[in-house]
């Protein structure tokens, strides 16, 4: 029972972590109607700015997130603006080829520059935890989980209620309206993948106090991202929450009774079968 | 009509290989109420696409001494040229007011934006009623005075109304033809674009028909009204 209550409480906190991973991908799939394969490896360029601020300048990681996340802001815009935009109208299968070509690009030149060795970010507090009604808590895990949170809240309090967040959710729903009414798709496009890519820079930042990480961690983060996706729909900030909670404690649990080598498999097993039963997504619309 | 708010001469579109329009000359004066009418598939909407620069198309088009061919739609409606598109085009999923304020998306002026919300609250009180109701639940006849709502929101010159009497019952017409007269008091220009031509040439001061993608009859309203082969083409007297 004490075990159980303690991989539930670790399930919870990574659960906050994997929704925040997803939100990029779940925004960027929602608006420009692209399934970003590359999601995962904007998400380890973000753990690597993280890293590297943090052994090379001595710079706290939760101070180093914004750093992460404003750089990956910028590549993101880029990319849409000078790649992306130009498949844009093109067929899905288009854009699945090219962002897939941008992954392997990506992880190729990581490994070039970061080398294929594992890292690990480790501030002087990693060790420190307390216990939770039993359970023992690292605070890094918490402060982790409290930013990915504070984050999901921040990008539903922009788009529910900015001028430009209002555009991104009009163009979403009706392109032509949209251009009619005032949007210039390029730019709006290439802003809402740079928030995409400074959302995934921010669980990259994350996930590099919490994990370790290597050049080849993208495609594994992009398959847990798109299985959220698929259980939370591309509707609401608040599914893509409950989406992640939902894969983190499902990890932790198959972790303990299955072993954790499986977690992986019935993870996507989930996606698997919520495609079969409820194509249109278990809690909101997908696509 | 010695400046004109709109003019367009020469212009040719379609779509890929498939031309539409052809030769189309068309001038519109401050303050008027302009009808545009013809049958299914004459190209009303196709020019009013050209016009918004959803399609490309040759010739010139003049707005406010501009000329609009090398625009984009965001452009063109930056210069306050917009339009109230066919089938209403709502964001469904947001609500009545989102989708008003939606029209004032390029307006800096957020105390002026304002005042226009208010403004269009009383123009329709049932949307005021309904604000937070989503769009795409909304009655035809209500989604067609929040789509109206949504092009004065942008605080236009010229306002550009595709079909806007398609489907909805004779009082609401009348209503929302009021509201287009009503509007043109307060100084915007309208371009009526319409199958219900008796509604149409009712309330405008000139009209212009066209017929497969041709302008072919251009005068007063009252005259075109009149005119025995307009009646029996689109009146069936
Ligand atoms: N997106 C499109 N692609 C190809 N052809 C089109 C497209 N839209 C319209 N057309 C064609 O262009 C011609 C003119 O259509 P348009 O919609 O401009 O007519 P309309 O005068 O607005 O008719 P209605 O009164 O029925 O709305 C028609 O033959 C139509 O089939
Ligand atoms: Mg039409």
């Amino acid at each position: 029972m004490q075990l159980l209550w303690q991989i539930l409480v670790n399930g919870v906190l990574l659960g906050g972590l994997y929704a925040l991973m997803a939100l990029g991908l779940v925004l960027v799939w929602g608006v420009l109607n692209i399934v970003n394969l590359a999601h995962g490896a904007l998400i380890m360029l973000g753990a690597y700015v993280c890293y590297y601020f943090f052994t090379g300048l001595g710079w706290d990681p939760f101070a180093a997130l914004p750093v992460a996340m404003s750089l990956l802001f910028c590549l993101g815009y880029l990319i849409q603006r000078w790649v992306l935009n130009l498949v844009i109208r093109a067929p899905m299968f288009n854009s699945l080829l090219v962002t897939f070509g941008l992954e392997v690009v990506i992880t190729y030149l990581a490994q070039l520059l970061f080398s294929a060795d594992f890292r690990t970010v480790n501030p002087s507090y990693a060790g420190a935890n307390f216990s939770f009604f039993g359970a023992t808590v690292p605070w890094v895990r918490v402060l982790a989980f409290g930013v990915a949170l504070a984050l999901t809240f921040a990008l539903w309090l922009f788009l529910d209620h900015t001028r430009i967040g209002r555009a991104i959710r009009a163009t979403a729903q009706n392109l032509v309206a949209a251009r009619l009414y005032g949007v210039n798709p390029r730019q709006l496009y290439a802003l809402t993948f740079g928030i995409g890519a400074a959302l995934a820079g921010a669980a990259g930042a994350l996930y590099g106090v919490v994990s370790q990480i290597n050049p080849y961690i993208g495609a594994g983060l992009t398959g847990k991202s798109f299985a959220i996706a698929i259980i939370g729909g591309l509707e609401k900030s608040l599914y893509v929450l409950v989406g992640g909670l939902f894969l983190g404690v499902v990890e932790a649990l198959t972790a303990l009774y299955i072993g954790p080598t499986y977690t992986d498999v019935v993870s996507f097993g989930i996606l698997v079968l919520v495609l079969i039963v409820r194509p249109t997504g278990l809690l909101g619309r997908t696509a | 009509m010695s400046d004109p708010l709109l003019k367009v001469a020469g212009l040719s579109a379609g779509y890929g290989d498939m031309a539409v329009l052809r030769d189309i000359k068309l001038e519109i004066a401050r303050g008027e109420i302009v009808a545009l009418v013809g049958s299914n598939g004459a190209g009303k909407t196709t020019l009013l696409r050209a016009l918004s620069r959803l399609i490309p198309s040759t010739g010139q088009i003049n707005f406010t001494g501009r000329a609009l061919d090398e625009l984009t739609p965001d452009e063109v409606f930056a210069l306050r040229l917009v339009q109230v598109p066919e089938g209403r085009q709502l964001f469904d999923q947001m609500s009545v007011e989102e989708n008003l304020l939606m029209g004032g998306y390029r307006r800096p002026d957020s105390a002026a934006v304002a005042a226009d919300l208010q403004r269009a609250y009383e123009l329709f009180p049932r949307l005021k009623e309904r604000r937070r109701q989503l769009a795409g639940s909304l009655s035809g006849g209500e989604q067609q005075m929040c789509a109206i709502a949504r092009g004065l929101m942008a605080a236009p010159e010229l306002l550009m109304v595709d079909e806007m009497s398609l489907g909805l019952a004779p009082v609401i017409v009348d209503l929302l033809l009021d509201t287009l007269v009503a509007i043109r008091k307060e100084g915007v220009t309208v371009l009526l674009v319409e199958q219900d031509v008796f509604s149409a040439f009712y309330v405008a001061d000139r009209g212009y028909v066209m017929e497969s993608g041709s302008i072919v009859r251009v005068g007063p309203a009252k005259e075109l009204a009149e005119d025995p082969e307009v009646k029996r083409a689109y009146l069936g007297i």
